[in-house]
Formats: structure tokens, sequence, C-alpha cells
């Protein structure tokens, strides 16, 4: 969760629905974020200094709160991903191999 | 690691700004998800209700975020505290009876505890206390803590010049001096203090100096340092005090300087008013001075050792010194094996940095076991409250349901219970420090006597803060606990539906409730014991034939030293006052004597017999007394055999005696006593003249109540063998004795103006040697009957508790057919279970704990069967009594009501 979390925001500063919605979309609908638990999620990132808030304005012109990785978070990003890639390959290869 | 902080920060003092910023995001997210369902064509209501459903319980979402914040412990402690305090404020009788039993339990804890901080755990407030050691002298048969801390003053001479391990060291000795010159005395505590009894304690004048080594010289003249109370009380703080002249004793002295506040001496439960030198002394004695008495013991020592010796090095060079010191201070008169003995014995020390105290030998046990006592008191307390909370918590079932299907979580009502609870024993805190302060100025002038006045520097330190926080919160969550884990242990269906629970369910509901009560119960009757048996005690003791007849007896001490009537003359003057005191109205007779009973003071020596199987070595020894032929009577001491003292037995005639039973049985076991001879022991080298008994005495009490009543000779006043300050002057009277206090201070000062007049009461001497025995009768009675008085506030809760989640059941058993009688009788069995099992317990409890009291008893076995008999029996009683109040509502449930309200 955290490292999707993380992965979404890269590119972009975005506010919570839209974070929702992106890794909906990037996961090809195959993951689908339990929107309650989206928001102690960011919060906790935000403690640790991974990501940071502030207020925006939304698309359709309304106060929203943006949130942008931070260079610690972006780190953090670097690693997980490469935890998780590592991880993943060793999973394929065990399934390529059997 | 900032950043967190701040946020933290952040969300505990901005908490309204977090909190709608979180709602407005929550919000707007919610509103983009259902409008993006509008957009893919559904109706609004069904995309809100698509949006709900996918995004859960906003609440939920928004505690939990919360949660994440982490600051929530505090901020949630805040709103819990506030929350309590509502709640606690909807029951106001309920949190006002939870707070006084708190506030009486906690108070009687710290006021103990403070007593016990104050006697034996604090400090002197001296520089360094913890270096401190006492000098003792050790005899081969004691240990260092046993050894006797008295010495004479030439061994304390030869010491302090021989010693070469202490940076300093002092001696001192407490006494009493009387202020007033003539008439009735006026007393202030004095201290006998060597010239380095300041210095090394590290004290600093409040004004003027203090003592020095150069005040504390042979010959000196009187000097005397005030302490700061008596400066400000005597002469209330003025510097002119300093240099004027103070009578002590008769004597002028001349007060030199005040010693720093908060300096009460080294003695605990004294407190001295004025200090002056140990030369001083001799200003007192006259021809016999205790400077150079050697077995006169009446000084203590202590010391601060030098830096960089050790313990090992401190003890090796005393062992060194100690024969030398004894060689040069050896009694000249004392037989030749104790003179062998005294030689042997060894100067040890122990650490004295929280002062000396006989206060404190006498009264650690009581104190411990007042301690003991309390904490049962608060254990019932919480038992109390913990069985009321209980109660509370199946009313408050509703409220519970309702906040966890709102989404908090059990750990989180807990914690909301647990603070509700620490906060109704914190306020008993509070409240019960005041108890607290109250009740140790109670307590400290119940352990005073007219003769013996107990001072106590009782301020509240951090050690008594924190032991009365310290007890709170353990109280808090002793009683929290329980009901705390039993009620958020709800199931929310039943509970939403209003419906009483299962029958299942209250068993298993009820049951913390009756083991509550049931250890209720069980520590009442330990408290019921203890209690029973001091009483029991102290009235043995007060009832116990003592000899005499302490009512309506006036003792007056009249001291004709201090008025400085020449010894020849004194006897003379005596038996005047004697005279015309026997004159005055209300008077019935009148009696003289060197010592009075039960006075703590004691004359004695070793008998011979000329008999081969007499008593010898430690057996021989008797107790004496002088008196004037009017004593017995007026003392009401009958005379069994041979005659009384008259006129006829002067300081020319034979040698006489009356002597009590037991001397008789213990000398003369098989021959009538009268008119058999005996000589009290002599000094080495010296003669003693045979005294005849010429009378026999029932047994009387001669130091104390508790003592297997010891030998004792009487003599007659015109024969004592050397000089006494001791003088006691006895009226029997026929009103309340104080009635005749002016009458003979009028009398007494028409024949000599100087003489310091001292008045009490026999019964007061005898009732004053009983304060320990009161004491403990006093307040186990207080905590026994509060105990009970708990306990039967805890079992009438508690079944009243039971009865109502029964209703339903005794509704429609009454509807069947039941008669109320079996109603009343299925209530009264469950109580039964309970109390019996409670009185089971605590029997055995008790059985095993009064074994602790048994050396404080007098007169009877701790297993005593009245007294267990007598607690078991009261205890059952009431506790059927609170169980049939609510067992009798129970028989009168309306069937219709109570099936009405399933």
């Amino acid at each position: 969760m955290d490292l999707l979390i993380l992965r979404t925001l890269a590119l972009e500063a975005l506010h919570g629905w839209a974070i929702s919605e992106r890794i909906h979309q990037i996961s090809s609908k195959v993951l689908f974020v339990q929107q309650g638990s989206l928001y102690p999620a960011l919060h906790r990132l935000e403690r640790k200094g991974w990501i940071k808030a502030r207020w925006g304005t939304s698309e359709n012109n309304r106060r929203a709160k943006f949130y942008a990785l931070t260079t610690q978070g972006r780190k953090q990003l670097e690693l997980e991903e490469s935890t998780w890639r590592k991880l993943a390959a060793a999973v394929a290869q065990i399934l390529e191999t059997t | 690691m900032l950043n967190d902080l701040l946020l933290r920060l952040r969300s505990l003092f901005r908490k309204e700004t977090v909190e709608t910023e979180l709602d407005e995001e929550l919000r707007f997210h919610f509103e983009n998800q259902v409008s993006k369902f509008i957009h893919s064509g559904m109706t609004p209501e069904e995309a809100r209700r698509r949006a709900r459903l996918e995004f859960g319980g906003m609440e939920q979402v928004k505690e939990e975020h919360r949660e994440a914040r982490g600051v929530n412990l505090i901020e949630t402690l805040f709103l819990d505290i506030r929350y309590g305090f509502r709640i606690l404020g909807r029951t106001p009788v309920i949190t006002l009876v939870a707070i006084l039993s708190l506030a009486l339990g906690i108070g009687a804890n710290t006021a103990i505890f403070s007593l016990i901080d104050t006697v034996m755990l604090r400090m002197l407030p001296v520089n360094k206390p913890e270096e401190l050691m006492q000098v003792r002298l050790r005899d081969q048969r004691s240990t260092s803590e046993e050894a006797n801390p008295t010495f004479t003053n030439p061994l304390w001479e030869q010491l302090r010049n021989r010693q070469d391990v202490f940076s300093g060291v002092f001696a001192w000795s407490t006494s009493r001096f009387n202020l007033a010159r003539g008439g009735a005395v006026s007393y202030a505590n004095g201290i006998f203090a060597s010239g380095e009894f300041f210095s090394t304690l590290g004290i600093r004048p409040a004004a003027g100096r203090l003592i020095v080594a150069s005040d504390d010289q042979r010959g000196c003249a009187g000097v005397t340092v005030l302490s700061y109370g008596f400066w400000q009380d005597h002469f209330g703080g003025a510097q002119t005090a300093v240099g004027s002249t103070l009578s002590l004793d008769n004597h002028s002295f001349e007060i030199v300087g005040v010693s720093a506040p908060g300096f009460y001496g080294v003695d605990v439960g004294n407190k001295f008013d004025v200090a002056i030198p140990v030369c001083a002394a001799a200003l007192f004695d006259g021809k016999r001075s205790r400077l150079d008495h050697r077995s006169w013991w009446w000084l203590m020592i202590i010391g601060r050792p030098k830096t960089g010796i050790s313990g090992d090095q401190l003890k090796a060079r005393l062992e060194v010194l100690s024969p030398q010191v004894s060689a040069a201070a050896l009694p000249q008169n004392w037989k030749p094996k104790d003179q062998q003995d005294f030689l042997k014995r060894t100067f040890v020390t122990t650490p004295v940095a929280t002062g000396t105290s006989d206060l404190r030998r006498e009264f650690k046990q009581p104190l411990n076991i007042l301690m003991a006592i309390v904490g049962l008191v608060l254990l019932i307390a919480c038992a109390n409250i913990a069985s009321l909370m209980l109660a509370r918590a199946a009313a408050r079932q509703k409220e519970i349901a309702v906040r966890k299907a709102l989404g908090a979580s059990r750990a989180r009502l807990i914690r909301q219970l647990l603070t509700e609870c620490v906060l109704l024993s914190s306020a008993g805190a509070v409240l019960g420090i005041l108890f607290a302060e109250w009740g140790n100025a109670l307590l400290v002038r119940y352990l005073s006597t007219a003769r013996n006045k107990v001072f106590l520097d009782l301020s509240l330190d951090w050690r008594i803060l924190s032991f009365t926080a310290t007890v709170a919160i353990f109280t808090g969550f002793l009683f929290g606990i329980v009901p705390a884990f039993r009620s958020t242990r709800v199931s929310l269906t039943s509970a939403m539906k209003g419906s009483q629970t299962a029958e299942g369910e209250r068993r298993t509901k009820f049951r913390p409730g009756k083991w509550i009560v049931a250890s209720q119960v069980a520590l009442s009757l330990v408290l019921l014991v203890a209690a029973g048996l001091f009483l029991r005690s102290l009235a043995k003791l007060a009832t116990l034939d003592i000899g005499f007849d302490r009512n309506n007896v006036l003792i007056v001490r009249a001291d004709l030293n201090v008025a400085k009537v020449p010894e020849e003359q004194q006897p003379v003057m005596l038996e005047q006052i004697e005279r015309q005191l026997q004159a005055l109205p209300g008077v019935v007779s009148v009696g003289r004597s060197v010592l009075t009973p039960i006075s703590n003071f004691m004359w004695n020596d070793n008998l011979q017999v000329d008999s081969p199987d007499a008593p010898t070595g430690e057996n021989a020894i008797a107790f004496f007394n002088f008196i004037s032929p009017g004593y017995f009577q007026t003392m009401r001491t009958p005379l069994l055999a041979g005659r009384n003292f008259n006129e006829r037995d002067t300081k020319s005639s034979p040698h006489v005696a009356v002597v009590n039973e037991t001397l008789v049985r213990k000398f003369f076991p098989k021959v009538d006593a009268v008119g058999k001879y005996f000589r009290v022991e002599p000094e080495p080298g010296q003669t003693a003249p045979l005294i005849q008994i010429v009378g026999i005495t029932k047994d009387a009490k001669y130091q104390s109540l508790r003592e297997d009543t010891s030998a004792t000779a009487f003599f007659p006043l015109a024969q004592i063998t050397e000089h006494t300050d001791f003088n006691s002057i006895e009226l029997r009277t026929a009103t309340r004795p104080s009635v005749l206090v002016p009458a003979i201070q009028e009398t007494i000062s028409g024949l000599n103006r100087d003489i310091p007049l001292e008045f009490h009461t026999l019964a007061e001497q005898v009732d004053d040697s009983l304060v320990q025995e009161r004491l403990l009768a006093t307040l186990s009675i207080f905590f026994g009957g509060l105990a009970l008085l708990l306990a039967m506030i805890g079992l009438y809760g508690a079944l009243s508790y039971l009865v109502t989640l029964r209703r339903a059941e005794f509704g429609i058993r009454l509807a069947l057919g039941a008669l109320p009688g079996s109603i009343l009788s299925l209530v009264m069995r469950d109580v039964a279970v309970v109390v019996v099992g409670g009185l089971a317990g605590g029997a055995l409890l008790s059985f095993l704990a009064v074994r602790l009291l048994q050396k404080l008893l007098f007169g009877l076995s701790p297993h005593d069967p009245l007294t267990i008999g007598t607690a078991i029996g009261l205890l059952a009683a009431v506790a059927l009594l609170a169980g049939y109040l609510p067992a009798r509502r129970a028989m009168r449930v309306d069937p219709m009501v109570a099936l009405r309200y399933e």
C-alpha cells in the first residue's frame, strides 16, 4: 500500500481521491484501494516525512489537500521498488523453474 | 523527526483545525466519488449509497486516522478526563460516596505512612547525615544494634581525647529544665551538648553564635543556645534575646545565640528548646557531679568519621581504643567481676542518618501494624468501588454498545473507563491528603502524654506525596480493571435491543461481584479480629488488679533542691508540708515517697538472705521504694500481715522494711517472713545493716502494668541511705483531684516561695503508660468499624445489582406461582454462600495474621476464641442484614411490571 501511494505520487502531487482513482487505473483496475484505509495511510506517510501535504485547488475548483513526495520519500520509493523487484524476480524464478 | 514532532504538536494544539481539515478532505473525496458514480449513470441516491459502501464507516476512518496522528494518547486523555468528569457528575451521590470512602482510605494510608516516614525513614536535616555514626558500647553478649548507646562522662572525655578517627564527634543528653522560679513548673526541653555538637552537625546560627568547644570546659559558666521555635515563641524572635539571661532550674544562663530554623535536635519525637554545654551539668548536681560519676550513664555519642576512613578501619581503630578508654574510666566501686566485664567492652558504631528515637523503638511495630490495617481498609474500599463500578457498568451497557458501534475499539473503551477510575481515586487522594493532615495532628496528640510531649515534623515531603500519588493511581486501576474488562465485553445486538441478558451470561456477569464481596467480608473479619484483640488487651490491662487504687490520687512533685533548701533541712520541711496538706479540706489522706508506681523510674538492688537456698545473682534483685507511714493508706494497698511504719521508725531506730507477697514467695518461701532479716548487697569492702521485715503488703505493679509483679521492698523515708532529688507527695482526695491544686500551691508557697511544683494524677500516670495499647485499640476499632460499614455497603450494593439483573426471572417465578418466601430464600442462599465463603477465608487469614500481634497483646492468646467468635458473629449478623434488604425487594417484585420491562 505504502509503495503504491509513493509510486502514484512520484509523477505529480495529487489529492486523496485522485490517488485512489490513479491506483485503480494504473493497476488496470485489479487493485482496488479500500478507500477508508487510504487516509490513515496517507497521514502515516506524512508523519514519516516521506510525503508532504499542502492545500491547493482541485480541477473542479475546490479546496483540496494535495500530497507530494519529499526527497526522503523519493529515496524510500527507490529502496522499496528495488526490494520489491528483487522479491518479484525471485518469485517469478521459482514459478518458472518448477 | 522534527517533521514528525511538528505534526504531532500541530494536531495536539490545533486540534480544531486538524479535525476540520480531515473532515473537509474526506468530504471532498466522498463528493468526488459520488459525482463519478453519477457520471457513470447512477441516480444520485444510488451513487451516494455506493460511495458510502466503498468508503466504509466515515467515523471509523476518522478514528483510525486520529490513531495514525500519534498524539491520540495525550489528546484522548484530555478528552477522557473531560468525559469522565461529565459521567461522574451525572451520578453525584455515587461519585461522592466513592470519593469519600477513597479519601478515608487514602487519607488513613497517607497519615500512617507520613508517621512512618517521619519516625523511621526521614534523614536528619543536617549536613551529610548519611556520614554520621552513633558510638555504642558492646559487651560480649550483644550485637552492634543492641549495644548500649549511653556513656558516662569520664568515658566520653577519654574517648574524645584519645580518638583519631572522627573529624568531629559530640556527646549529648536530653533533659528538661524548669523555666519558672518557684510555683507551678513550666518545663523546657533541654539538651546537654558537648562543644562540637553544632559544628559536627553543620548547623548555623540564626542569631548570635552557637555553643563551641571553649564553652564546654570544666567549671564553665552557664551559656545557652535557643532553638529557633523557642526563640520565636518566647522572645518573638527579638534580636535583644541574645545577651539576656534565662532561668533553667533556678540557675541563670546567658543566651548566646539561636540555632537555625528546621533543626529540632537529633532525637526524633522530641524537639529541643534550649541547649547548654555538658559541663553545665555540674551546676545542677551539687557535690556528686555527674561529670565525674563513673556509673552515671547519661550521654550519647555521635561522630563523623574522617574522610578516607573505611568502615573496617573505623572498627579496628575503635577496638584498639576501647580498653585504653575503659581502663581510664573504670568505676572503682564495682565488684571485680563487673569491672572485668567493663574492661572487655568495645566501642562499635551504627549509622544514625535518621537520628535516634525512643519513639521509633516503641512504635515501630505498632506503626507497621497500623500500616497493614489501613492498607486493608483501602483494599476494602477499593472492593466496594469495584462493585459499584460493576453495577454502574451494567447501567451503561447501552452507552458502551453505542460507542463500540460507532467505531471505538475495546482498548479505547477500557482506557476511558480506567481514566474515570483514576480520576475518582485522584479526587479521593486530594481529599485524602487533607484528611491525613488533620488525622496526623490528632495522632501526634494521641501519642503525647501530659509529661511527654511528642513533637514530629510532619510536613509533607516528596516521599509522602509520591506515596499518595502512587496509591491513588494504583487503587484507581485496582478497582477499575475488572469492571472495565467486564463491561466492554458486550454483545452489540442484545445490548442495542435493550433486552436483559441471557441466563448464562447473567451468572458469569455477577461472578466477579460475588468474589469481590466475599473478599471484603474476609478482609473485614481480619480487621475485626485484630480490633477485638487489641480492645480486649486494653480492657484486661485497664481492669487489672494493680494493687493500688489509681482514682482520686493527686501526685505533687516538689523539688527542694531547685529551691536551694539545704539537704539536711529537707526532711523536716517535707514533713511540715505533709502535715499542712493533711489539714486541707477535701484531702482524705497524704503520703510521701521517693518513687510512685508506673512512673518509669526505679530503684533496685540485690538482696541477701541468710538461707542456703536463697536466690543469688540476677534472681536476687528486688525493687525499692522509700515511703512515709501514710503511703499505703493513700494508695489503698492493703497490709496483709505485720505492721505499717510509724513515727517510731527513725534514722536511729533499727532498720525495718515492709515487703510484698512476691518478695516473700521468692526469698522466704516456707517460713513466716514477718520478723525475718535481709541485707541489701553492699559495695565491695563495705558492710550493710540487717533489715527486719515488719509487714507484708499485697502485690502492686511497680514499673508497668504488663510486668509480672516484681519483688518489692518498702523502707521508711526516715531511714533513706542516700540523698535523692526524687520526692513525691500523694494526696487521696474526696473530690476531683485537680480542684485542690490552687490550695496546695498556696499552702506550699506559704512555706517557701521558690519550690517548683508539678501536679498530675495517679490515674493519668497509669493511663500514660498505655499510650501504645490505647492507640492500637482505638485506631483498630475505628478502622474495623469502617471496614464493617464498607463491607455492608458493598454487600448491599452487589445484591441490589443481582436482584435487578434477575428481576424478570423473579417475576416469572412469581407469576408461575412461586411463594415470595421461596424467592427470599433463593436470594438469601446467594448471600449465605458469599458470606460463609468470606468468613471462612477471613478466619483462615486472621489465624495466620494475628500471630504477628502476639507481642502487643496482654493476657490473651492471639487465637482467643471469644474474640474470633464475636467477630464472626457480628460480621455474619451485619452481612445478613445487609443482604436481607435487597432480598426483600426481590420478594416483592410485581410480576406484571417485571415482565413488561422485558
